[in-house]
């Protein structure tokens, strides 16, 4: 373990007059704990779910906690693709169960709508009539003869019911949307958001084709599509206010022969100019060569969580950091030793979600002082 | 720039009684110094050189010091590791000698003999440029795929041996990686010779190391484009006929996970028999550069470049030093960085160290 990086942690920067005063929000790969913390890097809230982390919780508006858990590797249908989900729950602020669904194909992505129906990323084998005709990846490594895509389907947790589903296969081109050439040919997309839009609609990331896309959700029809050339292996696209599109851009398997980095940037649909972006200063300095979230915040300022190293930071739109913190829970999973945080997610004091929620530290009084900033004061 | 990760800087942590005790050389990408450091980060030593490396300094037996510098004006100028200088100047800075080439690039590799191996760019022939295969289409620089000459040079400059790699490699199974751009067919970055004579060459872009026979040119091995490396560098040969290379994982196959790993090879068995890791993969990561010295106590040193990180692990995987370089300089296109090519340990022992004073912090 390497000493210089490794040994700050929790809040490790902060200027409050700059950044966006609130709760941050975070899950651990690997362990069943989502966290709050408040700016200092405080623990003042906790819950302990049945499941790991698969990928990550958020905090609803009506105060209950939306969580995708993991199931064991050796359960997962297709352990070799990352991104294992299967257990999706909303409890409420008391960790009580209020309504879960189990889906041994989701992967990386859920969301709990306004209808209490969750929008689900699965897993779904590619007929085999498509598959030979999709391009690019490495030849010949297609999971036991098989490519697999995302299915996004919504469904009532408590009956099970279909409401709507989207099958990648029959909206994409398998001339044109195709999988990097370093990629296996295991899966054609590798679906890692489903993001549902105020007027409905699917905003959606398919890592191994570089694209995020707006699906229309009456027609199924792709309304638009950005990514490759410009793109590499993203994560997390979301609608801002304005229209633009938010999104991480990992830069893994980035054209050129420099160096790997990451991005976020802000793309507006109706023009596909890139408007924002935030690069680190050297560019090596932020990567996450998977995963990664990116969130921006009502004072303008952009929340990003370097997930492989477990950094959630807060940049202005000059890209001045304004907060860091540096996750101090630890797992061991998938043989690596990790603090791995998938997407983290701020709540300012006023959020519907906190009205009535008590954020004291006092109630986590040892784990404060095990996780907390003054057990890495110097 | 991330705060938690460039807060700490110089030797972060140590455990001497299972380092290797001596003195680290490197030099800082886009300054003009080369220092030597003693086990507690202080300077002990400084040159200060005419330009800016392209890419790094050694101590040679003598004392001498040998440099690549960049000249920064030749026509590859722009492309990553070029150099066009190379500078040898004694402890007190005096030039003793200079090659100047603009085709100069990335290191060298000076012989027993007196000679010095040399890296210089030289362009594919356009018959075989056309069939190389891989890399992006249509990148080529001006229409010019450029390849490596592995040359020896004798100190008037004179060329004595050479090896020109569209010669030795095939366009066919040679292949750039698709991701890389096809400006360079190989983008040799390291050099070192083994007792015999032979040649042991990293080639960038094609993700391959080889070992070349000095007699016949012919390459007896090679290893690492059946996706086994990933854009390495700062290959050396080992006492015991193995090879340690930086394997940097740059556009690993298969995979998005970025992470380096150092890498100990047999050729004769043709598979790794060790090799290092951080345990959690994300925090061992240099996409560019890279390089990694077995010391004579088994430990290890590799420098982790983009992060300007030294540090020693022993065959355990135990950390026993680290050093973070507090020199940045604005390298573009990176920003300001403290990227450092390669580090160098020399034991106080070392011939090259004999009767030099090495007390005072300078």
């Amino acid at each position: 373990m390497d000493i210089a990086r490794r040994s700050k942690y929790s809040v490790t920067f902060y200027e409050p007059s700059k950044a966006y005063d609130g709760y941050t929000l975070f899950s651990v790969a690997g362990r069943n704990d989502v966290w709050i913390i408040n700016m200092q890097g405080q623990i003042v809230h906790h819950w302990d779910l049945p499941y790991p982390a698969g990928e990550y919780g958020c905090l609803l508006s009506n105060g209950n906690l939306f969580y995708q858990g993991s199931v064991p590797i050796e359960e997962a249908p297709l352990p070799t693709f990352g991104g294992i989900g299967g257990h999706l729950l909303e409890v409420d602020w008391d960790n009580n169960l209020v309504s879960k669904y189990d889906d041994l194909y989701h992967t990386h992505d859920a969301q709990r709508m306004e209808n209490g129906n969750f929008m689900i990323v699965r897993y779904v084998p590619v007929p085999k009539s498509i598959t030979s005709r999709v391009r690019g990846g490495i030849p010949g490594t297609e999971h036991e003869g098989t490519m697999w895509a995302n299915v996004l389907r919504e469904v009532d947790p408590n009956t099970g019911k279909v409401a709507w589903e989207w099958l990648a296969y029959e909206h994409l081109d398998p001339e044109s949307d195709i999988i990097c050439p370093l990629e296996q040919r295991i899966e054609w997309t590798h679906c890692n958001t489903v993001q549902i839009l105020a007027n409905g609609d699917i905003l959606t990331s398919f890592r191994s084709i570089n694209t995020i896309a707006i699906i229309d959700k009456k027609t199924g029809d792709i309304k638009w599509k950005w990514g490759p050339g410009e793109l590499c292996h993203q994560h997390d696209p979301t609608m801002l206010d304005s229209g633009n599109i938010l999104v991480f851009d990992n830069g893994a398997h980035r054209r050129s022969s420099g160096p790997s980095y990451s991005r976020v940037l802000e793309v507006n649909p109706k023009t596909n100019r890139i408007e924002w972006e935030y690069k680190d200063n050297p560019v090596y300095e932020f990567f996450s060569g998977v995963a990664g979230g990116c969130q921006r915040l009502p004072n303008g300022n952009t929340l990003i969580t370097e997930s492989c190293l477990g950094r959630i930071f807060e940049v202005t739109l000059s890209g001045e950091l304004v907060w860091e913190f540096v996750n101090p829970f630890y797992s061991y999973w998938q043989d690596q030793h990790q603090n791995f945080i998938y997407r983290a997610y701020r709540y300012g004091p006023n959020y519907e979600g906190l009205k009535g929620k008590k954020l004291t530290p006092m109630r986590f009084n040892l784990l404060n002082q095990l996780y907390g900033p003054s057990a890495f004061e110097e | 720039m991330g705060f938690a990760r460039t807060s700490l800087q110089g030797v972060t942590f140590s455990i001497p009684r299972k380092a290797y005790n001596g003195y680290t050389l490197f030099v800082p990408i886009g300054g003009k110094d080369v220092r030597l450091i003693n086990m507690r980060g202080q300077v002990v030593h400084h040159w200060d050189m005419p330009c800016v490396p392209g890419c790094h300094g050694v101590l040679l037996p003598d004392g001498n010091l040998l440099y690549a510098g960049q000249e920064g004006t030749g026509q590859l100028t722009d492309l990553m590791g070029s150099g066009g200088k190379l500078i040898e100047v004694d402890w007190d800075g005096d030039l003793i000698w200079k090659c100047e080439d603009e085709f100069l690039h990335s290191t060298f590799c000076r012989l027993r003999n007196g000679k010095t191996m040399v890296l210089k760019w030289i362009p594919v022939p356009k018959d075989i440029a056309a069939k190389v295969k891989g890399g992006l289409s249509g990148t080529e620089r001006d229409g010019v795929m450029w390849t490596d000459s592995i040359q020896e040079i004798t100190s008037c400059g004179k060329v004595v041996w050479e090896w020109l790699a569209h010669e030795h490699l095939d366009p066919e199974s040679d292949v750039i990686c698709p991701l890389g751009c096809r400006d360079e067919w190989t983008h040799a970055n390291a050099i070192s010779v083994f007792a015999n004579g032979d040649i042991l060459a990293s080639f960038h872009r094609i993700n391959t190391i080889a070992i070349i026979d000095k007699q016949t040119g012919d390459i007896k091995w090679k290893f690492g484009s059946s996706h086994e490396l990933a854009h390495q560098n700062g290959a050396t040969v080992l006492d015991n006929g193995n090879v340690l290379v930086f394997d940097n994982g740059l556009h690993p196959c298969g995979f998005d996970f970025g992470y380096s790993r150092v890498l100990e090879i047999n050729p004769k068995a043709g598979k790794v028999v060790w090799g290092y890791q951080n345990s959690c993969w994300a925090a061992f990561y240099s996409s560019i550069m890279g390089g990694c010295e077995r010391l004579p106590n088994g430990n290890t040193l590799i420098c982790e470049s983009t992060s300007g990180r030294i540090f020693e692990i022993t065959h355990n995987y135990e950390m026993v030093w680290e050093y973070v370089s507090p020199f940045y300089h604005d390298v573009p296109p990176f920003g300001r960085t403290n990227i450092i090519f390669r580090a160098y340990r020399y034991g106080p022992e070392y011939e090259g160290l004999r009767g030099k004073s090495l007390d005072r912090p300078v």
